[in-house]
């Protein structure tokens, strides 16, 4: 090695501190600007020149840029396509003394122009070396730069990932928690815009292929910009006849319009699908709402139905005489009363109305009370059948009516005074053992209003004679095939059964009933009402 | 490109305060730090920004205003966000900006700070 070399190998050992501290105050640089800024500082303190000028494109193609300096018109010593090579030119004019091209990682490239030392002494040899290592630093500075660039980049993406998960699932817990529907597709809406990046928003609401109704997002805008726009995805779900298409447009980026990911369509397939959930929940919450407002009108219509029907049967001097009620699951249409009109006299009923539930066990109590007004009054039974059946028929929907039976006993005599109104054969077992059937009367209460007279009939009951008055719900009863208890099966059981006491008869044919049923739901009402008369 | 973003400022006791209203998108972004810039350069320190019309503000806003905080901070200066929305405040808690932002109760607490 010859002495200058020594010579310069030395002064440069010396340099490494200050290189070090170069090269640091480069990477610590927040821009390009800034980097070109200190880089500027850098040459005038080492090479003492005042006259520094940096500039910077993205490319080959693009135009320089000044980062720094005065010079805007020192671009014509820069090369404009060098490849990926280092050049540095010295001594090309009077106030261009330095002009070095720098091509970066990413393609971009830095120029620099350097005029006269102060001391107007040309760049010796130590200097050109300096100077390349001051480049090669600014190279490096420039790869450390775009690194932490890249880094900040990743952070924000994975923190912006982090924020779409927990977007996504907080419009899942809010959405659930609107009952305004309008105001639940403006948030589906919101998240749905924020989560992709999205410009504007719309659901359109479609019936039958016609619009019914528009959400848009930001609010004020017309949707043909959003349906007409080239850059859009869509999701959408049918739900009770109707669709609902979820429109976003114009994805954006920082630098302008930006293409739709396969993330952005699952992102909003995944917000349509939680608005779906959300409608049907809240139409499930409604309908469940609903059902339990009947239910509890349900109860309130039973417990009205019972009160209907007596607690307990008035006695009655030389009979016997015992009823039951058990209602089906439903508010049922049974009823049955025994009542004691004075003088030894009794009425004896039993109706039955066409179906359950509340309209049931209204025209129940409407009977109810009608009845106990003709019986004040001594209205005689057809006279009496004619004028109930003109206020169910006027009380109650088509489909509804009561079949209808009263007798009312001369407790002294036996005598029975009887209408049937569509009711069931009452059965009347004569002491000899036959078995009368009492069918005459009329049609249900309620059924036409023709003005055909209801006809009525006048038996006795003697001694150990029995009055069986029932509905169908025994007859009817059926067990899980299905197969009807029967009235063939009631009679021979009211035949079997005619030495027991009222209270006995009732509480065995209940029993056999159920027997015959077995797991089967009570499909109907069961009701009884039992007479004997003893002497 | 149509949006229902408006923006405001004043200056107040050597503060930038600039409220905003409407969605914060990269048309908003680029509107504020324009108003920004324009006095970054006259030496502004601290920068108020009162989000309490916005209720919703999507990544590429978020990546205005981190610009915005970082700017500031080169010249020692601060960010303050009044008004904000909870999901906005969560957005910006997840999104890293109260590492170098901070958040005031109003106007009038961030110009006390």
């Amino acid at each position: 090695m010859d002495p200058s070399q020594t010579n310069i190998v030395e002064k440069l050992a010396l340099q490494v501190d200050s290189f070090q501290e170069g090269f640091e105050i480069l990477s610590e640089s927040k821009s390009i600007n800034e980097m070109a800024k200190h880089f500027a500082t850098l040459l005038r303190g080492n090479f003492l020149v005042t006259d520094v000028n940096l500039f910077y494109k993205k490319d080959s193609d693009a135009t320089w840029k000044m980062m720094y300096g005065k010079k805007e018109k020192n671009t014509e010593c820069l090369i404009t396509n060098n490849g990926n090579r280092m050049q540095i030119e010295y001594d090309l004019n009077e106030d261009v003394k330095v002009c070095a091209n720098l091509p970066l990682i990413d393609n971009s490239v830095f120029g620099i122009t350097v005029g006269a030392k102060l001391d107007k002494s040309d760049f010796t040899e130590f200097d050109k070396i300096t100077l390349q290592i001051f480049l090669q630093l600014l190279d490096n500075a420039y790869q450390s730069f775009l690194n932490r660039q890249k880094e900040k980049e990743l952070i924000f993406e994975l923190n912006q990932r982090v924020l779409q998960l927990n977007n996504l699932i907080d419009t899942g817990i809010d959405l659930s928690k609107f009952e305004n529907r309008k105001l639940l597709f403006e948030l589906a809406l919101q998240r749905a815009a924020v989560l992709t990046d999205t410009s504007h928003a719309l659901i359109l609401i479609t019936k039958d292929e016609e619009t019914t109704d528009e959400i848009l997002f930001p609010p004020g805008m017309e949707s043909s910009m959003i349906t007409g726009s080239e850059n859009k995805i869509s999701a959408s779900f049918t739900y009770q006849g109707k669709e609902y298409i979820f429109t976003l447009a114009n994805k954006e980026s920082r630098t302008g319009a930006a293409e739709y990911t396969d993330l952005d369509k699952l992102l909003l397939e995944a917000i349509a699908r939680q608005v779906n959930a959300a409608i049907e929940n809240e139409f499930l919450h409604q309908e469940a709402l609903v059902k339990e407002r009947i239910e509890q009108e349900i109860d309130v219509a039973a417990s009205i139905q019972q009160k209907v029907i007596p607690r307990e049967l008035p006695k009655i001097p030389g009979y016997d005489v015992a009823g039951i009620n058990i209602p089906s699951r439903e508010v049922g249409g049974d009823y049955y009363d025994c009542i004691d009109l004075g003088d030894d006299r009794f009425a004896l009923v039993i109706a039955d109305v066409a179906g359950k539930g509340i309209a049931a066990s209204l025209l129940v109590n409407t009977l109810n009370a009608s009845l106990y007004a003709y019986l004040d009054n001594k209205t005689p039974l057809p006279e009496m059948a004619d004028k109930l059946n003109k206020i169910i028929y006027n009380a109650s929907p088509s489909d509804k009516f009561i079949t209808y039976f009263i007798t009312i006993l001369d407790a002294k005599t036996g005598e029975l005074d009887i209408v049937n109104a569509g009711h069931n054969p009452i059965l009347l077992l004569r002491e000899n053992g036959t078995m009368q059937k009492i069918e005459a009367g009329g049609v249900g209460l309620g059924m036409f209003d023709f003005g055909v007279p209801y006809e009525g009939e006048n038996l006795t009951i003697k001694t150990d004679e029995r009055l069986f008055l029932y509905t169908d719900g025994i007859p009817e009863a059926m067990d899980e095939s299905e197969e009807e208890y029967s009235d063939e099966r009631m009679e021979e059981f009211f035949l079997q059964n005619k030495t027991k006491t009222a209270n006995e008869f009732v509480d065995k044919i209940v029993k056999d009933v159920k027997s015959f049923t077995g797991n089967a739901e009570q499909s109907d009402d069961i009701t009884v009402l039992y007479l004997i008369r003893k002497n | 490109m149509l949006t229902d973003f408006n923006l405001t400022s004043e200056f107040k006791n050597n503060a930038l305060i600039m409220k905003t209203s409407g969605y914060i998108n990269n048309t908003a972004g680029e509107k504020i730090t324009e108003e920004f810039m324009k006095h970054k350069d006259e030496g502004v320190k601290k920068v108020i920004m009162d989000l309490q019309d916005s209720k919703v503000v999507n990544s590429i806003g978020i990546s205005y205003l981190i610009e915005i905080i970082e700017k500031l901070n080169e010249n020692k200066g601060k960010l303050y966000f009044t008004g904000l929305d909870p999901t906005i405040e969560k957005t910006f808690n997840i999104m890293g900006l109260f590492t170098f932002a901070e958040k005031a109760d109003s106007i009038e607490d961030a110009l006390s700070k």
